[in-house]
């Protein structure tokens, strides 16, 4: 469970989120809407430790990120926005690296490192250098090192942007299978189709704050049935 | 005309902004700037040197002129080195390339606004050698105005042709080079390049005693080779134009030589224009595409295995130095210069100086034991405390610093793996060291073994206080590696720090009379460097603990 408790982040005298609590259950794809600018990164940087939390309290299936931040991130498969890591290490060394980080052991590396390269189309690439990768490659070299130590809940910053079709079908069925076994899937999109054909719930920030938290038919309900998800966003967001 | 003028302007200010840049870069150029004034004035002095004494003996028999040919000869020569590395990283290594190439412009149009920083660069060595040059001849000579005026009109014009030429020829061979097999390869060549340049000039120096004797000898040198120096401005024309107008500024030929000089240079740039549309965007489109390779499954296999955190952390660290062109050559080839200009110091000191090979083997055998320790040690504090890598551990992340945030590593192992990568590259510059200090000024193996041994702590001390300095205050918001580097305070600081700290002590001991003998001497700076080592570490703690999660918000 991602439980977000009155949390608070400034950046030099601007509030970029005020007082935002949400929780979100296991099983569940949560997906984390809002127009650019609203505050879905900085909330994203808080959950997964890359930013001090100023006021409020954030826990990972239990583990608080600030008291405990070793145990809260290796629970934790994080796909940032930028796919900018590492780009010297050539695509092996990446995943290595990774694997090391999170303790796999050789055999299940080997074989998790053969599988998710092959689902991605990336294993014949793995020995170039990430600097000679496009965006796309770089954004499944990233998934693919999230995904090979199995976290329970995984925290994607837009995954799907760059992603040619194929890939993008494979990253959302393995999303889906993913909040099946009971895991948590957590993401940041602006493509709100995916956004109806994937969330259980979702949340729509604003100027720091949760405009709407709910599941999709709550929130079809509050608004006009026949209003498509693309008015309900514009509508919530239109103060902007 | 008016597109190319916006265009080169705004690449100018974007290579020039300050925007974004921190108050200790800032800071950094301010000292830079103040650091070149007594330069400037040693140059002069130098100059004057050289140039007096040529003048004084080649002024009697009328060949005066034989200075400023020479004088425009060898700013030809140097203005195209520096000029090789300045156009082939501006032209086709810039990581902004590509976005000027999607843009409505002519080839030769996006040549001229990736060539006004190069050009513009090279106006400090033009500024440096040239201008000191040509006043201190005209002093010597007791020329009017219209000789300055002309010198200034030349003096302007000079650095067009090198640099013209060069361009036309790096875009000429590049055409047929499959960069983007190796433009990491390429990169790295022209940083080894520079460091030959360097020691190079350093050895063409140490080769004479004085600017004043270098002078003579060269005068001794034209007066006797009259005939090989009218063949070389043969091939140097505009040298040859520029000189007689300068000699001889008032009268009609002088006038007739400086507008054929400014002709001769006009056709110059139009040739440049016409190769710039023609060639440049042949070498320069499809830079960014990748080579395919054969693919080795077994390969792949086998690199997988599970290694401790620490070491793989280091091993990122190490890979990241040697495939990044500008951190192998800024801090690999840096490391080496320092004792690769000590081997040509004591190598090329021929004449029996202070440094010779004669002189130290000397030394060793009569100065006290104690001393000789003390002075080796802070000997290898200087060659230490000037090695870029320690002061870029953090920097060098730039903003992929924050992949060490969300995944679960200690800061301590990540900072630690920092460390190790630094004091492994400085055991570098340690072991280049040692190995001339045994081979040539005959150590004994008792002195080397405690030297290398203090060597180790104090490379460990110099490695954790040059990350800290980094994590106290990164520069992790560049765009090019190279402003990890470039006009930070961080690496004069870091000196001056560590020759503080280390010098008090050796100074201290160096001065107290009931220290006495190697073993005793050893033994309490050892005590003293394990001591610091542990203050240093204290220190490093705190900083992690207060900077490590913020330096990049």
């Amino acid at each position: 469970m991602i439980d977000i408790q009155q949390v608070t982040k400034e950046f030099s005298g601007k509030t970029a989120v005020k007082n935002l609590s949400l929780t979100v259950e296991d099983g569940k794809i949560f997906g984390f809407l809002g127009p650019n600018g609203a505050g879905k990164s900085t909330t994203i940087k808080m959950i997964t430790g890359i930013l001090p939390i100023e006021q409020g309290k954030i826990t990972i299936n239990g583990f608080d990120i600030t008291e405990h931040p070793l145990e809260a991130k290796k629970r934790i498969g994080y796909v940032p926005d930028r796919s900018d890591v590492f780009l010297r290490l050539k695509g092996i060394e990446y995943l290595n690296f990774i694997a090391d980080v999170y303790d796999v052991p050789t055999d299940i590396r080997k074989k998790r490192i053969e599988y998710y390269a092959k689902s991605f189309g990336i294993y014949e690439s793995l020995n170039d250098h990430i600097l000679t990768y496009s965006h796309g490659m770089r954004q499944k070299i990233v998934i693919s090192g999230v995904l090979l130590h199995e976290p329970e809940v995984w925290i994607l910053d837009e995954p799907l942007t760059g992603l040619d079709p194929k890939s993008s079908y494979t990253l959302k069925e393995m999303m889906r299978e993913h909040a099946n076994k009971g895991n948590i899937v957590f993401f940041s999109t602006h493509v709100l189709e995916v956004v109806e054909q994937l969330c259980d719930e979702v949340a729509i920030i604003n100027n720091g704050h949760i405009e709407f938290l709910g599941n999709m038919s709550e929130m079809k309900q509050q608004f006009q049935e026949d209003d498509n998800l693309e008015k309900v966003f514009l509508e919530l967001t239109q103060n902007e | 005309m008016n597109k190319t003028w916006k265009l080169v302007r705004t690449i100018v200010k974007m290579q020039f902004s300050l925007a974004g840049k921190s108050t200790s870069e800032q800071i950094g150029y301010a000292f830079l700037f103040i650091f070149a004034i007594p330069f400037s004035i040693f140059i002069f002095y130098a100059i004057d040197g050289i140039v007096g004494g040529l003048y004084n003996i080649l002024e009697p028999a009328g060949n005066e002129s034989f200075i400023l040919g020479l004088l425009f000869i060898s700013m030809f020569v140097v203005l195209i080195l520096v000029s090789v590395g300045s156009i082939l990283s501006s032209f086709y290594f810039a990581e902004d390339i590509e976005s000027f190439l999607s843009l409505p412009y002519h080839p030769f149009q996006i040549m001229l606004g990736k060539s006004a920083v190069p050009f513009i660069t090279l106006y400090v060595t033009n500024a440096a050698v040239l201008a000191p040059g040509l006043i201190v001849f005209g002093m010597h000579s007791g020329s009017g105005v219209l000789y300055y005026i002309y010198a200034l009109i030349l003096w302007t014009v000079t650095p067009v042709l090198p640099f013209v030429l060069t361009a036309i020829i790096v875009m000429y061979g590049m055409r047929f080079l499959n960069l983007s097999k190796n433009k990491d390869r390429m990169k790295i060549f022209a940083g080894l390049f520079t460091f030959i340049f360097i020691i190079g000039i350093n050895i063409v120096l140490r080769m004479n005693n004085s600017s004043t004797d270098a002078g003579e000898d060269l005068a001794c040198l034209i007066e006797e080779q009259n005939g090989l120096l009218n063949t070389i401005t043969t091939f140097f024309p505009t040298a040859y134009l520029h000189s007689i107008t300068l000699t001889d500024p008032v009268s009609a030929r002088g006038f007739l030589f400086l507008v054929l000089s400014l002709i001769i240079i006009a056709c110059a740039f139009v040739l440049y224009l016409t190769a710039g549309q023609k060639l440049y965007f042949k070498g320069v489109l499809g830079l960014s595409g990748g080579s395919k390779k054969k693919f080795d499954e077994e390969k792949i296999t086998k690199k997988i295995k599970q290694s401790n955190v620490l070491f793989i952390s280091w091993v990122r660290e190490m890979r990241t130095i040697f495939r990044t062109p500008t951190f192998f050559t800024q801090i690999i080839v840096q490391s080496l210069v320092f004792p690769v200009l000590f081997i040509v110091v004591i190598l090329f000191d021929s004449n029996g100086g202070d440094f010779s090979i004669s002189s130290l083997g000397s030394m060793v055998e009569e100065i006290e034991p104690k001393r000789f320790i003390l002075a080796m040690t802070g000997f290898t504090v200087f060659a230490l405390g000037i090695n870029p890598a320690s002061i870029s551990s953090i920097s060098r992340d730039g903003k992929s610093w924050f992949n060490h945030l969300y995944m679960p590593i200690k800061a301590e192992t990540v900072i630690m793996s920092k460390v190790w990568a630094a004091f492994c590259i400085n055991l570098l510059t340690l072991l280049v060291i040692g190995a001339v200090a045994f081979i040539f000024a005959n150590i004994p193996i008792g002195i080397g073994v405690i030297w290398f041994g203090m060597s180790l702590i104090i490379n460990w001390i110099t490695s954790v206080a040059g990350t800290t300095l980094d994590l106290y205050t990164p520069n992790l918001q560049w765009t090019d590696e190279r402003e990890v580097f470039k006009g930070r305070l961080i690496g004069i600081l870091a000196l001056i720090i560590e020759v503080v700290v280390f010098g008090s002590i050796i100074l201290f001991l160096w001065n107290v009379d009931w220290l006495e003998g190697l073993w005793m001497t050893s033994s309490i700076l050892t005590a003293a460097f394990i001591l610091l080592s542990f203050v240093c570490h204290l220190i490093l703690k705190k900083v992690i603990r207060t900077h490590y999660y913020s330096i990049h918000q």
